[in-house]
């Protein structure tokens, strides 16, 4: 099932995976991380994944850390 | 499936220092993937610079020599005529590479060292606190140019992939950006192409990379993909300026 890991402690928040992701599955989280910033989350209720990596080849920081398709 | 993870190149627990939604941090993932997909990660000797690109060997798990400001390709030079089987490559911003270090690395061209080097282009001094660089665009606002760059004052930006591709020495010359998830995986394999003329021993292989700069250019990540797009590549196209292994 496809689905990618974030470590939510390497985000700085730019939201440019927000921005790649086709499906629109990543969002802002309501609660800040270990850099005070508010981290993004990946949020699939309806398993819309598709493992396409967009958001991973965008992340600069390396805060996804795994795809799975 | 696993279909991405992080490369093996990087160091456990690493953690990037760069400034939110700088593509310091994509440039080196790529060269990490790379140096994982060709099986260099043992015989890789590191050149690094002066400036933001300078902390690039707190994060690989490779073997790396630090050079004085601009004298990366100088210094790699010694260390491939002492190791020939190595594989060595710099890694520099614009103000390093084609400022300070402009004699270092044209000659290393001349000369067609077996090298590569990958160079950071965001229009300014990034780490020293957003100053004028070589490549500033006309017009641009910085802290050493703050009614913007003039050609009566500061001249004109230089364009590093063209005057590379001049030198004979060169094998591989190319500018790309990573603006776009196509732009990205463009520059993934420019940068493989580089990476192999030296394994072949052709010359230098150099890649060029307009990256961003969103803290000194007072601009969000997003934005500052959209000026690399509008005002970037109007002055410094996208292409490849040398390739000798196509000729």
């Amino acid at each position: 099932m496809a689905h990618i890991v974030i470590d939510e402690n390497r985000c700085k928040s730019c939201y440019l995976c927000i921005a790649a992701c086709p499906k629109g599955l990543i969002k802002k989280s309501a609660h800040v991380n270990k850099l005070g910033e508010y981290a993004v989350e990946f949020c699939d209720p309806k398993k819309e994944c598709i493992g396409c990596a967009m958001c991973a080849t965008r992340c600069p920081d390396l805060a996804i850390t795994e795809v799975h398709k | 499936m696993l279909v991405f993870e992080t490369p093996k190149a990087f160091k456990k627990d690493f953690k990037y220092s760069f400034c939110k939604g700088c593509d310091h941090g994509v440039a080196i993932r790529l060269i990490a993937e790379l140096i994982d997909e060709l099986g260099l990660k043992e015989k890789t000797i590191l050149t690094t610079s002066i400036g933001c690109s300078v902390t690039m060997y707190d994060f690989l798990d490779l073997d790396c020599i630090e050079a004085p400001h601009g004298r990366a390709m100088a210094v790699a030079t010694g260390v491939k005529r002492a190791r020939p089987d190595k594989f060595v490559f710099t890694y520099q911003g614009d103000g390093d590479f084609a400022s300070i270090g402009l004699a270092e690395s044209l000659h290393a061209s001349l000369r067609g060292e077996s090298l590569s080097a990958v160079c950071i282009n965001n229009t300014t001094y990034g780490m020293t606190g957003g100053q004028l660089g070589p490549t500033t665009l006309m017009g641009q606002v910085t802290t050493t140019s703050p009614k913007g760059r003039n050609r009566e004052y500061y001249g004109y930006p230089i364009r590093i992939a063209e005057q590379v591709a001049l030198c004979d020495g060169t094998a591989f010359s190319a500018r790309v950006a990573l603006d776009t998830i196509p732009n990205i995986r463009k520059a993934k394999a420019a940068i493989k192409k580089a990476f192999e003329v030296q394994l072949k021993g052709l010359g230098v292989g150099f890649v060029e990379i307009l990256s961003t700069c969103p803290t000194n250019w007072n601009m969000s990540p997003e934005k500052a993909h959209e000026r690399v797009r509008n005002e970037m590549m109007k002055v410094f196209p996208l292409g490849v300026y040398k390739d000798i292994t196509e000729e």
